[in-house]
């Protein structure tokens, strides 16, 4: 692995050992408030609901790094080498072209959510909570891109 | 035009494209040709945050991972062989209740293959089962747990069903009990089965001081039922709040008290988990856009339509139902299928008259099924290469079981009664 990849793990594994630990942390601290003093806090649980999807949007792009998204590969079990290798790359081209659109349209609605300034969690409004989904789909159609110029071997695995 | 683009979608599938991609394209696919704008599909996506049950996935899939990277499941073997171990065939008996109790805390059934069917596998051929038969059994037994509380498949299940807003409405908590019986008929059926195939095997005495020794050596994990059972149950707690308890429960006893799992691992396990958490959100995010776009166009209402032309009694629709689902069970991931089929179809259902609950526990049953069914069940791959075998011998070897589980599957479809009793 390049010193670049490794930098980029860490990165990865730190912000889902952050946002989990928010979600677990926030969480259980709404269960004893409310036990020990009667009420928490009041955007508690949509802070926990807002970290979920961080982590789903962060998780699926280290998925889309590691190839871990779920996929049906009958042509991977059942197919040779050659056409393995065809079939990674035009699957990873349409992924890429995919993720390409899902960001440029979360863009828009992150953009409407802005402009009426909606509440999000606490003081921080919705858009911020939002933006994670267009950076995730460019940064997974990056990924999916790369894997379609240099699919990845099974020794790369 | 619009069935092209359908064609092009299912031929990516198969080449390997992300399911998550796949149900993105079919739903912009139809918001274009409806001339809806596809910021919506964010829309739903940013749904995910607005489900407060939802949190109770990535918790639950949290714990299991760390169960799995201790040695819970070797203190699990030993308990129920001291309780089991003693039946005729009773190592057989042993598995098939630890392999279901393990999937439904891990949430996959290619981790108790590969976790447990490393530890049974041996054990079972040296005390007198044949190969074939252990095989079958380590490659069959990783799917029971699925219909078994708290497994994930199951309360994602919960959350599309009730999504659609269909049928009679029930709760997760009585979802978790229609799971039960049907399970427990399972590992019974099994375990006649593995009686009368190998009944001969020298059977080994009950003996309290193995129980005592399994009991003592499992004294910090007895206590999770009680409490996932307890604040799934009581009331007390929302799910997704029970789930929260169990990981600080679970962390708190493989950390402080095995001293199993150091601190540095936990940045591993959390990678891991919810890298597998996050590829199915991710799907369940996308597939509620596409639900919603079926729901717009009324697709389940005009193919219940359609089958009521052609099919008319409840019967031939389960018969049916059964087939294309053991078909889709071997090609799409339990995930996936769930979020991507059951909008579709337990509208058609409730339309036959069948309870929601009693459609879940079919739908998961078949799903167990697919799993292992021959040429491309996703388990006898995992087996054939945790176990290096020929993928022919795993085929052999699971036939068996499969037709047991298949006679399972037929009363559980046929009698409502095992997935309704409680109503």
């Amino acid at each position: 692995m390049s010193r670049l990849h490794r930098a980029l793990a860490a990165v990865e594994t730190t912000l889902l050992v952050v946002l989990f630990a928010t979600m677990l942390g926030v969480a259980v601290f709404q269960i004893a408030a409310r036990n020990l003093f009667g009420g928490g806090l009041v955007w508690g649980q949509s802070l926990v609901q807002v970290a979920m999807l961080w982590v789903t949007m962060v998780g699926a792009c280290v998925a889309a790094g590691e190839t871990r998204h779920i996929r049906i590969d009958i042509v991977a079990r059942l197919g040779g080498p050659r056409l393995r290798n065809v079939a990674a790359r035009v699957a990873s081209s349409f992924a890429a072209a995919l993720c390409t659109a899902l960001g440029w349209y979360a863009i828009e609605f992150v953009y409407w959510d802005f402009v009426d300034d909606l509440p999000g969690v606490g003081s921080v409004p919705a858009w911020v909570c939002e933006s994670i989904i267009p950076v995730a789909a460019f940064v997974m159609a990056l990924r999916f891109l790369i894997q379609a110029i240099w699919p990845l071997t099974e020794s790369r695995r | 035009m619009i069935w092209a683009g359908i064609a092009l979608l299912i031929l990516l599938a198969l080449l390997g494209a992300p399911l998550f991609v796949v149900v993105l394209g079919a739903a912009m696919l139809g918001f274009l040709a409806e001339g809806v704008g596809l910021g919506v599909i964010a829309v739903d996506i940013n749904a995910l945050a607005q489900k407060p049950l939802l949190v109770a996935l990535p918790f639950f899939a949290f714990a299991g991972y760390v169960m799995s990277a201790a040695n819970t499941s070797q203190r699990l073997m030993a308990l129920t062989r001291a309780l089991f171990g003693w039946m005729p065939a009773g190592l057989a008996v042993v598995g098939f209740v630890v392999c279901a109790l393990f999937t439904a805390l891990t949430g996959a059934s290619g981790v108790t293959i590969v976790a447990l069917g490393g530890l049974l596998l041996p054990m079972l051929l040296s005390s007198g089962y044949s190969e074939k038969f252990g095989l079958g059994l380590v490659t069959s037994s990783g799917s029971l747990g699925l219909l078994v509380v708290p497994s994930v498949p199951l309360i994602l299940y919960g959350i599309v069903a009730q999504q659609m807003n269909v049928g009679e409405p029930f709760s997760i908590q009585q979802l978790f009990v229609a799971g039960l019986a049907p399970t427990l008929l399972m590992v019974l059926l099994l375990s006649f089965y593995a009686v009368w195939r190998h009944g001969d095997v020298p059977r080994t005495k009950f003996e309290i001081g193995a129980l005592k020794q399994a009991l003592k050596a499992a004294r910090w994990e007895l206590p999770l039922p009680v409490v996932v059972l307890g604040g799934v149950f009581s009331g007390y707690f929302a799910i997704s709040e029970a789930a929260a308890v169990t990981v600080v429960y679970v962390l708190i006893a493989e950390m402080a008290l095995y001293r199993e799992i150091r601190l540095r691992d936990l940045p591993g396990i959390v990678r891991q988990s919810m890298v597998m958490v996050a590829s199915i959100l991710l799907i369940l995010g996308v597939a509620l856009a596409f639900t919603s776009y079926l729901v717009d166009v009324e697709v389940p209402q005009r193919l219940f339509e359609f089958l009521k032309e052609h099919i008319k009694d409840q019967l031939t629709f389960l018969i049916l139902l059964n087939l294309l689902l053991l078909a889709l069970g071997a090609i799409l991931d339990v995930f996936s299928a769930i979020v991507v089929m059951v909008p579709l179809l337990l509208p058609v259902a409730v339309g036959y008259g069948i309870h929601p609950l009693h459609f879940g526990v079919i739908f998961l049953a078949n799903l167990e099924i697919g799993y292992f069914t021959p040429p491309i069940g996703i388990n006898l791959f995992i087996s054939s290469y945790r176990f290096e075998r020929p993928i022919l011998d795993l085929y052999a070897a699971c036939l068996p079981f499969m037709l047991v589980m298949l006679v399972a599957l037929m009363l559980i479809t046929y009698v409502p009664w095992f997935s309704l009793w409680f109503l």
